[in-house]
């Protein structure tokens, strides 16, 4: 009796246990363990202004699908638009040496592909600020006629029948459904990794290396003429200002003012970091400028002094010496960090 | 004996089923339901898209194609108390081609209720939040990319007084934030002193008219001949989104 007793509790017990996996439903084979990441600020960093992986959790495999997305062409209409054809490794995640980008059907970009690193300092994205958070980013270039001109409807379709896609999407978010939310999550994840902090500069900061006369003269100009925008240790201060360029007739771009509506936003543009600047010509949203000594020229005597919503900073322009102008682009130099460009772990996955 | 171990063993095995299933099957709360519907008209005639030719009170004459909006952070009230039963993750499409969307349920405490309240939009905190799964996926094509923010409320259609290549008529209203912000808190007291009484197990029904002529007037003149296109944030957005925070009454109230 007692003996039948007992084998009727195991079965029970046995029988629960079952349920209890087939309630949890849509979970594979494997529990789910995903091995969590840290996102590290460099010694001396402000904090991000918001924690952008604190609703996405940073997972080695979120990263991992993330980087497969970034370098996918699926996400583009015709295959051959993948994030990474106009966010180049080897040109810190910005379109090397093209003033704008080439999309779908032989579109041009409306404006000069940024370099893509310490995004998770960056409170809103595009040079018009018009994109408030890193995960809904991707969206404005897979669905924009001059890019990748895809529906996300369509890219979702694309990923649900590759295989590898269903493995990945369970082994970063536990079980395999496929969804425009987890899809860009794991994208942010991605960009959001890509971090720059050993330049040169960087590592005069840290006590293990140390400037030139030259650097350091340049510096010196620096902090004294470009600081209060391009702000260390991020090199901007995510501000929108009008640096005095004049409005290009063609394009018709006034920035700012296109987000907000509002006359006094006119002509401002997001403060572009400057790390990393010699691997991103040409300069300016509408790479206009070819090349760092003309965008230093440009401060020097190009801007346009007679425009209403000129950063007040610059109606003097600023003045420099010739010798000055060197140094300073020998400072700039310092700020290039070959370690982005190499690191493995941002390259196209196999 | 037998008989009542077998049950004891029995009764165990299902109480073991319901904690483990405790998502979906929550015995022993005290919780009824609600539910909404909406039914959207235009001058007193259910909206009939892309096939009913409306006439709006400066006699333009138009057609609807598409009229989506968002109903979010639905509650029910109870008088002088602040929120007494909050949906939890309160975020809905209504789309009058998919007939599904027109109403929705939720769980609420037993009480009798006298108030019904929502935003007509997507609150302004999930506007800045990132990337939205269910009623707020992008997928819902009610997302602009260029400028993040929510399409709050959608409507397409043609009118000869457009001007527009094709005769299109588009609205597509939003902006969550400043002074052009279009988002509508909607309260309205049950009416006829009616409550909704929810209770155990049974559910309450709500059902609400949503009357589309509200669009073009009070306080403000919409005239499609002016404005046959609006799809930005902005003074004339928030203008249409004045008029049309009028357009709900509540017709309806069952207490099953
Ligand atoms: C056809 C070229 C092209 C493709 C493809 C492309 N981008 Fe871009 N990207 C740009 C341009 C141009 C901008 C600047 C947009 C603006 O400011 O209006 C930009 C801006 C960005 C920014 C904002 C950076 C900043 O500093 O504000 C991010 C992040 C970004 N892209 C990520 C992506 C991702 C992720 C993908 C793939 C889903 C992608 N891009 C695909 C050209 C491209
Ligand atoms: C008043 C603020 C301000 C000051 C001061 C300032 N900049 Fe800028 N800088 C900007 C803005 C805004 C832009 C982007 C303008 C645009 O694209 O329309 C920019 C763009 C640049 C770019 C192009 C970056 C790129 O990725 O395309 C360079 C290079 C640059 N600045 C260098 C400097 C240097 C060197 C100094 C000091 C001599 C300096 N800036 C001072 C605001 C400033």
């Amino acid at each position: 009796m007692k003996f039948k007793i007992l084998i009727s509790l195991i079965l029970t017990l046995a029988a629960t246990v079952f349920i209890f996996d087939a309630c949890k439903k849509n979970e594979g084979s494997k529990p789910y363990a995903p091995s969590y990441l840290k996102f590290t600020v460099p010694a001396g960093w402000p904090q991000p202004p918001t924690d952008i992986f604190k609703d996405n959790p940073l997972t080695e495999e979120g990263f991992q699908l993330g980087r497969k997305l970034f370098y996918d062409g699926k996400l583009s209409k015709d295959g051959n638009f993948p994030c990474a054809s106009c966010h180049q490794q080897f040109a810190a995640f910005s379109t090397y040496d093209h003033q704008f980008s080439h999309g779908f059907d032989n579109a041009f970009t409306f404006r000069n592909a940024p370099a893509l690193f310490n995004l998770a300092w960056m409170k809103e994205m595009h040079w018009d600020g018009g994109v408030n958070h890193i995960e809904v980013q991707p969206l404005a270039p897979i669905t924009n006629i001059t890019e990748m001109v895809e529906t996300i409807d369509n890219v979702l379709k694309k990923l649900v029948i590759d295989t590898a896609y269903t493995r990945m999407f369970t082994a970063a978010f536990g079980d395999n459904t496929i969804n425009s939310q987890r899809m860009l999550k794991a994208l942010s994840q991605f960009m959001g990794s890509i971090q720059s902090f050993n330049s040169k500069y960087d590592q005069v900061k840290r006590g293990t290396a140390s400037f030139t006369v030259a650097e350091q003269n340049g510096y010196n100009i620096f902090k004294a003429k470009c600081n209060s925008c391009h702000a260390e240790p991020l090199f901007t201060d995510n501000s929108f200002r009008n640096n005095g360029l004049t409005l290009d007739a063609y394009l018709q771009d006034k920035g700012r003012m296109r987000i907000t509506g509002n006359t006094a936003d006119s002509l401002k543009f997001k403060v572009p970091s400057l790390r990393n600047i010699r691997y991103t010509p040409p300069y300016m949203h509408d790479g206009r400028l070819l090349s760092l000594q003309q965008a230093i020229e440009h401060y020097r005597t190009g801007i346009v002094v007679n425009q209403s919503t000129l950063d007040p900073l610059l109606k003097n322009r600023i003045s420099m010496t010739n010798q000055e102008k060197v140094d300073l682009v020998e400072f700039l130099s310092s700020l290039s960090d070959n370690d982005l460009l190499q690191n493995t772990r941002f390259a196209q996955p196999n | 004996m037998r008989f009542s171990q077998k049950y004891c063993l029995f009764l165990l095995l299902i109480l073991f089923l319901l904690s483990s299933c405790q998502k979906t099957i929550n015995p022993g709360n005290s919780k009824g339901t609600v539910k909404l519907t909406f039914n959207n008209k235009v001058n007193g005639s259910p909206m009939a898209l892309n096939t009913g030719i409306y006439t709006n009170p400066f006699g333009e004459t138009y057609t609807i194609t598409k009229f989506k909006y968002y109903i979010s952070n639905v509650r029910l009230g109870l008088s002088g108390v602040p929120t007494i039963a909050a949906e939890t993750e309160s975020y809905h499409l209504i789309d009058q081609s998919v007939p599904g969307s027109l109403s929705f349920s939720f769980e609420a405490d037993e009480n009798s209720f006298i108030t019904l309240s929502f935003l007509l939009g997507v609150d302004s905190t999930r506007n800045v939040s990132g990337a939205q799964t269910g009623a707020l996926d992008p997928l819902n094509d009610m997302f602009w990319t260029w400028n993040s923010g929510y399409v709050m409320v959608k409507m397409e259609g043609t009118s000869p007084q457009s001007g527009q290549p094709g005769n299109v008529v588009q609205y597509h209203i939003g902006g969550f934030s400043g002074a052009n912000n279009v988002l509508k808190y909607i309260g309205m007291v049950f009416p006829g002193g009616k409550t909704v009484n929810i209770k155990k197990g049974q559910t309450s029904e709500i059902t609400l008219e949503a009357d589309f002529n509200k669009w073009w007037q009070s306080p403000n003149d919409i005239k499609i001949a002016g404005l046959p296109v609006c799809t930005t944030p902005g003074a004339q957005a928030k203008m249409v989104a004045d008029n049309y925070s009028k357009m709900f009454t509540i017709t309806d109230i069952v207490n099953n």
